[in-house]
């Protein structure tokens, strides 16, 4: 539709592409003239893109040993200590030779073409809560310890500009341009196919959520929340026949009751704790449930957040300064503690 | 207008196909649908699913009788200044299925096909794909850099990008991974999660080309790096070529401005392309000599094969169809004329034939292509038939204008396994029971 906008008739004088002369300088100008010459600095700001011969690359000197420590504070939460993803979270590390297997197991090691992906993506978007809160030397560091995991570098190795780019990945020479179309059907109308050999297969019953339209069935979650909330109780369930203890009920207490200091809280729950306080991940209090929040509620209120403020590292899990979020104000840690606190009780 | 034809000719397969979902209707489902029962009841359609399932119908707004709403005045103007579909329309909603991801802030949800009529998408139903979630973006403050090789690097405002000469198009949006979750088996239960990955608007905004004509692409450059203004700063490489082809800037969906949701304030679309080339909130376009491989384009949206190599760079959405009506959500009630109506698309083009056979593809007969039939566009097609109670299992079949036929199910295994997830466009089977229940199957 757009090849009937006539831009090669432009209605101004300047033809397409021209160099002009202005201000003494020669610049480039489009049709339109339209927008302002992005600075050197504007671009500097916003270019983080890695390519895999190494463009794009900050300086930088990354350990394994220094990338350890990063790691388990801002990333094991969700991909385990040692790569192999808690929950649905993603695994990092293993999976070599499962790539022709039934269920294959694609990890950086195992899957990956580059290393610089690797150093891109955490730059971009990791950790999944704090987006580009790493600086450019943490990315090294928690890259080389990911290759490290991967068994891809030696506990000793600097990962540097040149190292990096130099890194080949074991799946490198295993991707290749889409072929398609690869498969050819013919428009047959008639006898196109032997009644007698179709082999029917039914539906997995189950797995969909289909409670909006079949009555009465049992079915799955239909949202995440649902989802938390059911896998939460089949482990509570499982715990107690395991212990025989009796099960809590949980409850949650409803908005109106809830201080003004958690009310203010409730954004930055949804927006940073929720991510694992939503579910209990890896052994995190769950919001609402009294049973994981009571003994740590009678720790006082200065404690918690002592903890949340700075990160603690208990018996069952550990949690990070903000939760990971150091863009948060301890005002803003102090309001989202009271409304999982007040909520939990 | 349509050619009424009989349901399917070999007596043999009709005979199998009632003894399998007798048996079926016994032992393997959980529960009729609402529907399915209210028809063998012979009670009024007081149940359809989703709509307020314990409310009665009360007789006295039925004829003979004056309704209420007759009685008495509505409210008036601006009383909604944004209005929303009608209450009795609440069960109209995307949906997702949990158990897919780790959390619905990188997630995916399917857009209800199954309530949708024509071939626009609402704007609140189109499906939704977030790699860090939606974020909250003021207009003001949003900038497009265009830069690398380039004569001139570009800074653009919203209000900038909008002074451009702009188009307006109407093109289907799809995620790969539509349909992918059935690679190994049938294992959803409803039409809206087998191929509710898919929407489709009138997007409206500047084409690529033109800006970077503004920029000027050096000689060197062969490829483009777009990204998002999300926490995830999404990110996809893509050839010049299609830039320079049919990709659009776009900032309005179906006459308003984009929805959060899909990129608000600017997004990028790649007509017929895998839906996560078309880069939601985006803030910046690098054109290099060579592609980025990040990371949805090497640990996803690559293609796994059974020898254990991976095809990369498969953006096409290659042609498909799915019948809506009947679908599992939308059963046939009861016997006499039915409008077998669904969706046809091809990321190639136009959709030129589709063919619908009612015995599992032994037989076809060419169906009617209703409406527009646009370019990488939703078009829709339709069949009148009657139905008397006899086991269908109805499949639709799409050709697109390059010749290209829809494969089996069976055809795209053979080449590419059960692992490589994405472009599964084959092919599908919904199997009509004599109760008029339809199920999801699959024929190998």
């Amino acid at each position: 539709m757009f090849k009937s906008l006539d831009i090669k008739t432009p209605l101004i004088v300047l033809t397409l592409g021209v160099t002009l002369s202005l201000s003494g300088g020669f610049i480039y100008a489009g049709q339109f003239d339209i927008g302002e010459t992005a600075t050197a600095e504007q671009i500097e700001g916003w270019d983080i893109d890695i390519r895999p011969d190494g463009k794009g690359l900050p300086e930088g000197r990354g350990t394994v040993e220094a990338g350890e420590v990063l790691y388990e504070e801002r990333c094991a939460t969700c991909h385990g200590l040692f790569g192999e993803g808690e929950g649905r979270w993603p695994v990092l590390a293993g999976g070599q030779g499962t790539l022709k297997d039934e269920r294959p197991t694609k990890t950086v090691g195992s899957y990956w073409p580059y290393a610089s992906t690797l150093y891109d993506y955490i730059r971009r978007a990791m950790p999944f809560t704090a987006p580009r809160s790493l600086s450019d030397q943490q990315v090294y560091d928690v890259t080389a310890y990911v290759l490290y995991l991967n068994e891809i570098v030696e506990d000793d190795f600097v990962l540097t500009k040149d190292s990096l780019a130099s890194i080949e990945m074991p799946n490198q020479d295993n991707f290749f341009v889409d072929p398609r179309p690869d498969v050819q059907n013919k428009r047959c109308m008639e006898n196109c196919a032997d009644p007698k050999k179709l082999m029917i297969t039914g539906t997995l019953k189950g797995i969909t959520p289909v409670g909006h339209f079949v009555q009465g069935a049992d079915a799955p979650a239909a949202s995440h929340d649902a989802q938390m909330e059911k896998e939460q109780e089949e482990e509570k369930q499982r715990k107690a026949s395991i212990t025989g203890e009796a099960i809590a009920e949980q409850h949650t207490v409803e908005a109106a009751s809830l201080s003004e200091l958690a009310l203010a809280g409730k954004t930055t729950y949804e927006g940073a704790c929720k991510v694992c306080h939503g579910s209990g991940l890896t052994g995190s209090p769950k919001f609402g449930d009294s049973d994981a929040w009571s003994a740590r509620i009678k720790k006082g209120m200065p404690v918690l957040l002592d903890h949340a403020i700075n990160g603690f590292s208990g018996d069952t899990g550990v949690m990070p300064p903000k939760g990971g979020r150091v863009d948060l104000s301890d005002k803003q840690v102090e309001q989202a503690v009271a409304y999982m606190v007040e909520s939990s009780q | 207008m349509s050619k009424i034809i009989k349901g399917p000719s070999t007596r043999e397969l009709m005979e199998q196909m009632v003894q399998e979902s007798e048996h079926l209707s016994l032992s393997d489902r959980r529960d009729f649908l609402r529907k399915g029962v209210a028809a063998a009841a012979g009670i009024a359609a007081t149940t359809f699913a989703g709509r307020s399932i314990a409310a009665e119908i009360n007789k006295a707004n039925l004829p003979p009788n004056e309704p209420a709403w007759g009685k008495q005045l509505g409210h008036g103007v601006v009383e909604q200044p944004y209005g929303s579909p009608s209450q009795f329309e609440k069960h109209v909603v995307r949906r997702t299925v949990p158990w897919l991801t780790a959390d619905s802030i990188a997630s995916i949800s399917m857009t209800p096909l199954q309530d949708l009529k024509g071939i626009i998408t609402p704007n609140g139903l189109v499906f939704e794909r977030y790699h860090g979630g939606v974020p909250q973006i003021n207009p003001d403050e949003h900038r497009l850099i265009i830069h690398g090789l380039v004569e001139r690097p570009l800074i653009f405002t919203m209000e900038d990008l909008m002074r451009f000469p702009s188009v307006s198009e109407i093109k289907f949006i799809e995620c790969p991974a539509n349909g992918g979750m059935e690679w190994k088996g049938a294992q959803m239960e409803a039409l809206q999660f087998t191929h509710g990955m898919l929407s489709c608007c009138e997007w409206t905004g500047v084409p690529l080309r033109v800006l970077l004509e503004e920029a000027g692409v050096k000689p060197e450059g062969k490829w483009i790096l777009a990204e998002g203004a999300d926490g995830a700063h999404m990110s996809r490489s893509i050839p010049l070529e299609k830039a320079l082809d049919d990709t659009l800037v776009v900032y309005a969906q179906n006459g308003e401005m984009l929805r959060p949701e899909q990129g608000y304030p600017l997004r990028l679309l790649n007509p017929g392309w895998e839906g996560n080339t078309s880069i939601k909130w985006l803030r910046r376009l690098e054109v290099g000599d060579q592609p980025w491989y990040h990371r949805e384009e090497t640990s996803k949206y690559t293609d796994l094969m059974p020898d254990g190599r991976a095809r990369k760079f498969t953006f096409v959405q290659e042609a498909n169809s799915v019948i809506t009506t009947p679908c599992p959500e939308n059963p046939l009630v009861k016997p006499g004329f039915v409008e077998i109506e669904g969706l046809a698309w091809s990321g190639r083009g136009k959709v030129k034939h589709v063919d619908i056979s009612f015995d599992g593809g032994v037989t076809w007969v060419p169906a009617n292509l209703k409406g527009l039939v646009l370019d990488k566009s939703l078009t829709r097609f339709s069949l009148v038939t009657k139905w008397n109670g006899q086991p269908w299992l109805l499949q639709s079949r799409s050709v697109d204008e390059t010749g290209y036929v829809q494969p089996t199910l069976g055809q795209l295994r053979e080449v590419r396994g059960g692992n490589s997830i994405y472009h599964k466009n084959s092919i599908h089977t919904w199997k009509v029971a004599p109760t008029g229940e339809i199920t999801n199957v699959q024929i190998t």
